[in-house]
């Protein structure tokens, strides 16, 4: 199993995909937080810092369509019949990609933390405003959000396993993000709390009527585990045609 | 021993029977080609001996196991498929990296598969820069990764430039004579003639023959003449096989060249041409396959 993680890790590093993704979401990381600099809150507002911060975790859609990759990618470019001749227990496969995935966007989550991080310090320097290092909220918001990626990149990669079509896969999720979810918010009320969408914003530590942080990141580790079971069984099934 | 037995495979996609009860068995230290014309279920049966598509019903074994109960399969199988390609953005080499370590076969073997398939120059570059023929030669290398017992290769010669043709056939025969099974499907009759030793027919996803090629017609003579009617009378109470075979010639079975030859001399009809031959491959593949329409050169014969 560790050779075939080493092996999806191997896989990502000799493609350009991840740091086209990376530096997309790090760039819109650095416009986002420049946005709320500009024309946010009150400088001295204490709620600002950590809607900085948590840019690092809403950008973490980036890790998500990087997970997509992991199987679409390869029904795309049709890699995906060498990788199953070479371990015909598909199960394996899909494990080894959800850890190599994971870890990667975690480490997306890392990068995005510190570039986070590094921008909140460096407009808190030059607007001469105290931050709070040190302050729960800034940590916990940091750590949420690369949590956030890393179960993010799960999501993606059992998404992608389910819809082997990579525009498919892309759009699906696109368009729960964008309005699904926000639809089926609105019926099902203070369930809606509960969705994927928003146990994420919950683990990230966003501002609003969410559930408590650790709840969400439970909820968010529970839906990527439904899904990566789902997905490891569809994929048994399916003929690679 | 047969490295391959497929039997009493069956696979139904929909209402559509892409396989239907077909069993065959492929013996080592031979070229065998697998044809068929095109949806006549060739593709799908070396999948599922792939374990890539599951069969409905019947088994298919590669050296007494399932794919999927093989160790390291890929040492014991190498594929090249239609549908096996390579992300564009990786080097050849990277490409290969990533089987070999797949497969747990050592890395030393990339080298010498880039070497032999003549891809050892452009091993740095893009997959997504090469061209067709480029890309079937390190399909072939990813096969050849494992030094496996069994080749399974779906139109292998696709993109090859002559050169490259030759090159594939000596490489297969060579394979073969040295013991490994080779299974090979392909459009590219003439090609195949020169290639294969046994030979497995398909259609409609049921078996049509499998033999050797020599098996594949019985000897006939062909024969030319100006008095053509005459000459077909003359072999008709003879008791031979007379079919025509276009203007002014005759294709005649159960009897000799020097027996026609004979008969004609005998009652004095002048012969153009007289000729013993077996029937092409082509011809073969078409009776077999009932599929005139394919070529219709042959079919206004």
């Amino acid at each position: 199993m560790l050779a075939l993680i080493g092996n999806e890790l191997y896989k990502l590093r000799t493609i350009r995909t991840p740091w086209l993704l990376l530096i997309s979401q790090l760039g819109l990381l650095v416009l986002g937080i420049a946005g709320l600099a500009i024309h946010g809150a009150a400088p001295n507002d204490p709620l600002l810092p950590r809607e900085m911060l948590a840019h690092a975790g809403i950008l973490s859609f980036f890790a998500l369509i990087l997970g997509v990759n992991a199987v679409a990618a390869e029904y795309r470019h049709k890699t995906i019949t060498d990788t199953y001749l070479a371990v015909p227990r598909r199960s394996r496969v899909i494990v080894a990609k959800l850890v190599a995935y994971s870890g990667v966007g975690l480490l997306f989550g890392i990068a995005s933390a510190g570039v986070a991080l590094g921008a909140t310090i460096a407009w808190s320097a030059i607007k001469d405003i105290p931050l709070h290092l040190a302050s729960d909220d800034v940590w916990r918001t940091v750590v949420g959000a690369i949590v956030w990626n890393g179960l993010y990149a799960a999501v993606g990669v059992s998404i992608g396993a389910l819809l082997p079509n990579l525009a498919a896969a892309i759009g699906v999720a696109l368009a729960w993000i964008l309005i699904v979810e926000g639809l089926l918010g609105q019926v099902l009320g203070d369930f809606r709390r509960w969705l994927p969408m928003a146990s994420g914003q919950a683990l990230g530590n966003l501002p609003g009527d969410l559930l408590p942080q650790l709840t969400g990141g439970l909820v968010l580790a529970g839906y990527a585990v439904i899904l990566a079971i789902i997905a490891a069984a569809t994929s048994i099934r399916r003929d690679v045609n | 021993m047969a490295e391959l037995v497929i039997r009493h495979l069956t696979k139904q996609f929909g209402r559509v029977r892409a396989v239907d009860d077909l069993s065959f068995e492929v013996a080592p230290g031979e070229v065998t080609g697998f044809l068929g014309p095109n949806g006549a279920g060739k593709t799908t049966t070396l999948r599922i001996l792939l374990g890539l598509v599951r069969p409905t019903s019947g088994e298919v074994l590669i050296a007494g196991q399932r794919y999927d109960q093989l160790a390291q399969p890929r040492r014991v199988v190498g594929a090249v498929l239609e549908s096996s390609g390579a992300h564009p953005g990786r080097t050849a080499r990277a490409h290969l990296h990533v089987l070999a370590t797949a497969s747990t076969v050592p890395l030393s073997r990339v080298d010498e598969v880039l070497d032999q398939v003549g891809l050892t120059r452009d091993a740095e570059r893009r997959v997504g820069g090469f061209s067709l023929g480029m890309r079937q030669r390190l399909g072939l290398a990813g096969a050849l990764l494992g030094d496996p017992e069994v080749l399974l290769l779906d139109e292998p010669a696709n993109g090859l430039d002559p050169e490259g043709v030759a090159w594939l056939r000596r490489l297969l025969r060579g394979l073969a004579a040295r013991g490994r099974t080779v299974l090979i499907s392909s459009h590219l009759l003439s090609e195949v003639a020169k290639t294969v030793d046994q030979i497995v027919i398909i259609s409609d996803g049921r078996l049509r023959f499998a033999g050797h090629l020599d098996e594949l017609g019985e000897p006939s003579v062909s024969v030319r003449s100006v008095e053509i009617e005459r000459l077909r009378t003359v072999l008709n109470a003879g008791g031979f096989d007379v079919r025509p075979a276009g203007e002014g010639a005759l294709d005649v079975r159960g009897s000799s060249a020097e027996e026609i030859g004979r008969l004609a001399s005998i009652e004095g009809i002048a012969l153009l041409s007289l000729a013993e031959g077996r029937p092409s491959l082509e011809d073969a593949f078409l009776r077999l396959t009932g599929s005139p329409e394919l070529l219709p050169r042959s079919a206004a014969n």
